[in-house]
C-alpha cells in the first residue's frame, strides 16, 4: 500500500461502548462550527462519504438530541455524553466525524478551518465536495 | 464577588460560579482522553462558590480510571458539565457557555503520572466548593 492511499481510521466515545471506523487518506479536510451545539465541545468535524464511515459498535447506545424545529439530530454516547459522529443538515449524503474521537491521528494532516454553522444554509455548497461519492 | 451563569444546551443542567476575578483564573484544557473528546476547559477557584442545579434522573455520573469523581453529563443533549467530589468541583467552561473565558488560550494539563493520593489532594486544594442542587 503506498502511502497516499486512504486507509480506515478507528475511533470512538470514552467508554468504549460507541465505535466507528472513517475512510481518509492522509491529508484531512476538518472544520470548526460556531453553531451553539458544537460550540459546547469544540467537535472537529471531518466529512466524508456515505461509503466512506461505518459504526462497528453501539449504535444502539446513542441518544439523539433535537431542539427547536427538530431538524438537526445530534447523536452522543447514552454513557459518556461524547458525540463522535452524525449526519450533518450540510451533507445529508455524508457523515461528520468527530476528529477527537479518532484513536490516533499520527501521520495525518488535519487543517481545520473555521465554519459558520450559525448560518449553515448560505455555506453549505462549500463542504458539498466532501462527502460526495468519488466518481 | 463576580457571578457567572451557564447552562448545558437544552437547559436541564444549570451552573453558578462566583468568583472573585475571572480574569486572574487559570483556564486548563486536560489532555486525558475524556476532556479531549468532550473539548472540555476548566476553570475554578477555591475560595469562591460552585452551585450546580441538575435533575438526578436526567444527569449521568460518570466514573471512569481511579473512579474518584462523578463526571456530571446531562442525558438530555450530552454536554459534560462539571466534575464533582467531597465537597469540590470543577466548571466546563465552554458547555456551560461562560463568555468570559471564551477567548481564553487554554494551558493544556497532563496528570497522567499523579498517584491517587496526589490526584485528590490536588482537587482538593485547587477545585472550587460546591452547592449541588438536585431535584429528583
Amino acid at each position: 500500500m503506498s502511502a497516499a492511499e486512504p486507509a480506515w481510521r478507528a475511533g470512538g466515545c470514552h467508554c468504549g461502548g460507541v465505535r466507528f471506523e472513517v475512510l481518509t487518506g492522509e491529508t484531512v479536510e476538518a472544520q470548526t462550527c460556531n453553531c451553539s451545539v458544537c460550540a459546547k465541545t469544540g467537535f472537529i468535524h471531518v466529512i466524508v462519504p456515505e461509503s466512506r464511515f461505518r459504526v462497528t459498535r453501539g449504535a444502539e447506545r446513542l441518544t439523539t438530541y433535537t431542539f427547536n424545529t427538530h431538524t438537526a439530530r445530534h447523536t452522543f454516547c447514552s454513557t459518556c455524553g461524547v458525540k463522535a459522529f452524525y449526519r450533518p443538515r450540510s451533507n445529508p449524503d455524508g457523515w461528520s466525524i468527530n476528529a477527537r474521537c479518532l484513536d490516533d491521528t499520527e501521520g495525518l494532516s488535519i487543517t481545520v478551518e473555521p465554519f459558520d454553522g450559525r448560518n449553515w444554509e448560505l455555506h453549505a455548497d462549500t463542504l458539498a465536495h466532501l462527502s460526495r461519492e468519488a466518481s | 464577588m463576580t457571578r457567572l451563569a451557564g447552562a448545558c444546551h437544552c437547559g436541564a443542567f444549570t451552573a453558578a460560579f462566583e468568583t472573585t476575578d475571572p480574569a486572574a483564573l487559570q483556564v486548563r484544557a486536560c489532555q486525558c482522553g475524556f476532556c479531549r473528546r468532550h473539548g472540555a476547559r476548566t476553570v475554578s477557584d477555591p475560595a469562591g462558590r460552585l452551585t450546580l442545579a441538575f435533575a438526578e434522573g436526567a444527569t449521568r455520573r460518570y466514573r471512569f480510571g481511579r473512579r474518584s469523581a462523578d463526571f456530571l453529563i446531562c442525558q438530555g443533549c450530552g454536554d459534560y458539565m462539571a466534575s464533582v467530589m467531597e465537597g469540590v468541583a470543577v466548571l466546563n467552561v465552554v458547555a456551560a457557555d461562560i463568555g468570559v473565558f471564551a477567548d481564553r488560550a487554554p494551558e493544556p494539563m497532563v496528570y497522567d503520572s499523579e498517584t491517587p493520593e496526589e490526584k485528590r489532594a490536588r482537587r482538593l486544594a485547587r477545585w472550587t466548593p460546591v452547592t449541588l442542587e438536585v431535584r429528583p
